[in-house]
């Protein structure tokens, strides 16, 4: 039967022409959205290395006054001290200006051994760690010690590690970043800095200059459960008094997390929206063509359940011959889906391509079996006595 | 091989009723070529509608190969039709978009025959039918004589005891005609198929072993 649906549909090749296109582009489309879905997934479903909640970033922005490094040091150290004495905040670090979530990014490029790795780099006190809870996978972050380190020491993530060093371990590496070099004291997890959708990227994390007040420009502050609005504010005002600042702010890492992320998720909307109406058409248009085809094809339905077809078989062969003009689609749609893993677009994974080329496929025979169900039965339900005297 | 006990078919709608055939009583021995007349609107197309099993009675009973067939569900008039009974019709009902070779292996496609099994009946077939060099040609590029041979082809292709046939000259000039009723005849006579034409030919029915006539509904000899 499989073959003879086959052979009725390729005999109508040119009648079914336009159709088997519309299937295509809806393949094409939905193979779009589910590349996007899948890969957005597969980032999301990556753990994110660091805790955001609870989490406050103080931007100190353009700061007045001294800026010799003994001040900026002393500055700072008061800050440290003064926001330590409120009993709301567990801990603070400061911070270069990327932190988590936010629109400021630091690259660099680091080697080992003439292999390189283009990273994220961020600058953080010994505190770094408690405060954002890196997780680190081995070795260990920094402390006082490092102090009197011979070389700076420097913390990487996994990326970095598979980078410089494949599957080798990297404590006690030494590894160059522009003509210094940096001895590997830990190795953290990845760090999923840039939104719970984006993919993580190397990063090395490095002690902060605090005498540098270009480097220490923000201060995350870990604060406990119960810090409000108005302990924000006794906050902001502590370090105004502390600080000669003209546009001091403070963000909380969940606002920023949840603006990072609609970068994602609004353009993914849009577009799903966008298919959706493009997916509902179609399924209007194959609805239309087979309702079309049957009404057409009256006398042919009558003649088979005349020989033998029963009334499923006749509601089974529509649904069956939609699938097929569905197969002839995706026979095609698949020779250009495959083209994208094999030439490497946009620079994802090949499982990504083959999960959402499977989804797609799996989304359009459905599709079409929804879609020729309803004339299927209708088909079934045509009475072969009238209509055989009909032409 | 067929009987009809005291069968009456009413057509219902909302306002009107119609009594298309009126206590019709037959038996159709086994080998029999019956010929059926009368005026259109007679009912002549719902009594073969009826020994197709393709309708059912208002009334009466219809017996196949002496089975009893009112009680049979979807599944198993399928059956029977498929194994029991070959249709003709006035206008062929052949698929233009499928070759002859295909058109007359359609009814085995209902059965668990392979495809080879269904290459040699319907070549088979159409050797019978005389249309052996036509089995690539499509329905469209047949003259009317010839595709109601790839009719009878493919009624025939299944072996059926009973061929059922519904004016099937009636589209076809009168030497293509007596080419299509020399074939049935040969069927009934070297087969010993049944077959039960409507016609509304004197010459065609004369033809046959029996001759019925209906007159609104009823049967009037």
């Amino acid at each position: 039967m499989l073959k003879h649906l086959f052979k009725l549909i390729w005999n109508k090749k040119k009648e079914n022409f336009l159709l088997i296109s519309e299937i295509l582009i809806s393949f094409m489309v939905i193979f779009a959205v589910f590349t996007l879905l899948v890969h957005n997934y597969r980032n999301y479903k990556i753990p994110r290395g660091f805790d955001y909640e609870q989490v406050w970033s103080v931007s100190l922005g353009e700061l007045s006054g001294s800026k010799d490094k003994d001040s900026v040091m002393l500055m700072h150290k008061n800050l440290r001290n003064t926001l330590k004495s409120l009993p709301l905040i567990k801990d603070l670090t400061l911070s270069s200006s990327n932190v988590p979530f936010s629109n400021s990014m630091y690259r660099t490029t680091v080697s080992y051994k003439g292999k390189e790795a283009h990273t994220d780099i961020f600058h953080g006190e010994i505190s770094y760690e408690e405060v954002l809870r890196v997780q680190l996978l081995s070795g260990r972050w920094f402390s006082e010690d490092d102090n009197a380190a011979a070389k700076r020491n420097i913390v990487i993530n996994e990326l970095t590690q598979e980078r410089l060093f494949g599957s080798g371990a990297a404590l006690g590496k030494i590894i160059s970043m522009g003509g210094e070099d940096l001895k590997v004291i830990g190795v953290a997890k990845d760090f999923k800095d840039q939104g719970d959708f984006k993919a993580p990227t190397p990063a090395i994390f490095l002690r902060i200059d605090t005498s540098n007040i270009r480097d220490a420009s923000t201060i995350l502050i870990r604060v406990g459960a119960g810090a409000d609005a108005t302990f924000e504010g006794k906050v902001y005002k502590l370090i105004a008094s502390t600080v000669k600042s003209s546009n001091l702010e403070i963000k909380h890492l969940s606002d920023l997390r949840k603006n990072k992320n609609k970068e994602t998720t609004i353009p993914m909307m849009i577009f799903f929206i966008v298919a959706g109406f493009l997916i509902f058409n179609v399924a209007l248009g194959i609805f239309g063509v087979l309702w079309y085809n049957i009404n057409k094809r009256r006398g042919e339905i009558g003649l088979r359940r005349a020989i033998g077809a029963t009334a499923s078989s006749v509601s089974g062969q529509l649904v069956g011959e939609a699938m097929v003009l569905a197969t002839f689609s995706l026979i095609i749609g698949s020779f250009f889906a495959i083209q994208f893993p094999l030439l490497n677009v946009f620079d994802l994974p090949a499982s990504v391509y083959l999960t959402a080329q499977f989804l797609a496929t799996v989304f359009i025979y459905l599709l079409v079996v929804v879609c020729a169900f309803y004339p299927g039965k209708q088909a079934a339900a045509i009475y072969p006595a009238v209509v055989l005297h009909e032409e | 091989m067929i009987q009809l006990k005291n069968i009456e078919k009413v057509y219902r709608t909302d306002t009107v009723e119609t009594q298309a055939l009126n206590n019709i009583s037959l038996q159709v021995e086994k080998g029999e070529f019956l010929s059926i007349m009368g005026p259109s609107g007679c009912g002549k197309s719902t009594l073969l509608n009826l020994m197709g099993l393709l309708d059912a009675p208002s009334k009466g009973e219809v017996l196949i190969a002496s089975q009893q067939t009112l009680q049979l569900n979807d599944r198993k008039l399928a059956h029977f039709r498929n194994s029991k009974i070959g249709f003709i019709f006035q206008s062929y009902h052949l698929i233009n978009d499928l070759q002859v070779l295909d058109n007359v292996e359609l009814p085995l496609l209902y059965r668990n025959s392979s495809a080879k099994e269904r290459k040699i009946l319907a070549l088979e077939a159409l050797e019978k039918v005389g249309l052996s060099n036509r089995v690539k040609h499509f329905p469209t590029q047949l003259s009317g004589g010839q595709k109601q041979r790839v009719a009878i082809a493919r009624a025939i292709v299944g072996k059926p005891e009973i061929i059922l046939a519904d004016e099937p000259t009636g589209n076809l000039d009168s030497a293509m005609g007596n080419e299509i009723m020399n074939i049935l005849l040969e069927l009934n006579r070297v087969d010993g198929t049944t077959i039960v034409m409507v016609t509304h030919d004197p010459n065609m029915a004369q033809k046959t072993h029996r001759l019925l006539r209906l007159f609104d509904g009823s049967q009037v000899q």
